[in-house]
């Protein structure tokens, strides 16, 4: 059978290849967090009702967890983390609407996981620069010189873990459910996307933490 | 000839992955929920804290059992073996 799941289609542009079918879903992503973003805030009120009490809640439920790993920077870093996450969660759900090959989720695609776990480790080593100073270079060479092996390799293994995992997730819940309404129609693949919708939701909310708890790592005051 | 070895060999080494797979994450979730539930029997008012901590477990748990999914999969639907030839 044809396998729809992993291809794209490449557009060659100035030397570099582009999927485009990735962008344009990205891109969509986009326009839905920017639509449902400028809904939830006009006329905000004081006790919330409608869509601004749904976000405020996601945002509430979200922000708990993430207080207790950031503690008093949380403020600062709070709008990045949200976005992590609530990209990453539009785009996991976006490839479980059902349509004739037209939308895909663009975590499916390596390339936006690689970006936006590299685009995670960049802002946390910026972010403790920032806030440690030069001092933010002092940890990597403790307890021992010889440690820093080991911490670089622990630099290195947090984007490539953190892009495989959501990769894997989305691209495997994206094969099997190909496979399944091909082998099955009508009724298994239903079973497979209430499951999906739920992975969706774990594998952003474990991006974020992840993203936190690291960040938490290298803004602690005490070693 | 060669074309048919390799392609048995990698489809049945993809079986052999995405089996072993399977039986590491299942095992490795086993382990983290039976404590996780352990413990909320224990203190039905930590539940909901035991729960959310054993959800992100999980995530990071299954994280290497799907990469080698991946890897079963890139092995038999696509020619990077074969290519080699």
């Amino acid at each position: 059978m044809e396998m729809h799941a992993g291809t794209h289609h490449v557009v060659q542009m100035w030397g570099l290849s582009f999927n485009m079918d990735t962008l344009y879903m990205t891109w969509l992503t986009m326009a839905i967090i920017l639509i449902i973003a400028f809904f939830a805030t006009r006329q905000r009120k004081m006790v919330p009702t409608g869509l601004q009490n749904g976000v405020e809640m996601v945002l509430e439920i979200i922000g708990d967890q993430l207080k207790g790993s950031l503690g008093e920077h949380f403020n600062k870093f709070s709008s990045l983390l949200f976005t992590f996450f609530f990209f990453i969660f539009i785009s996991n759900e976006l490839g479980l609407i059902p349509s004739p090959h037209i939308l895909v989720s663009p975590t499916s695609d390596l390339n936006t996981t690689l970006g936006l776990a590299i685009a995670s480790s960049v802002s946390i080593w910026l972010i403790g620069l920032r806030v440690k100073g030069v001092g933010y270079l002092k940890h990597f060479f403790q307890p021992f010189v010889v440690f820093v092996i080991f911490h670089l390799m622990e630099e290195i293994s947090k984007p490539v873990t953190l892009s495989f995992r959501l990769f894997g997730n989305i691209i495997a819940g994206e094969i099997v459910l190909e496979l399944l309404n091909s082998l099955a129609p009508y009724l298994t693949p239903i079973i497979w996307l209430v499951f999906s919708l739920f992975v969706g939701i774990v594998q952003a909310f474990v991006f974020t933490i992840l993203t936190t708890a690291y960040l938490g790592m290298a803004v602690a005051d005490e070693h | 000839m060669e074309k048919a070895i390799v392609l048995s060999v990698s489809v049945f080494s993809a079986c052999l992955v995405a089996g072993l797979a399977a039986l590491a994450a299942a095992f490795g979730d086993a382990l983290a929920v039976r404590k996780a539930f352990e413990g909320m029997t224990r203190q039905p008012e930590m539940a909901g804290k035991l729960m959310t901590n054993l959800f992100i477990s999980i995530g990071l748990i299954e994280s290497i059992p799907i990469i080698a999914v991946v890897i079963a999969i890139v092995l038999v639907f696509t020619d990077v073996v074969v290519g080699k030839l």
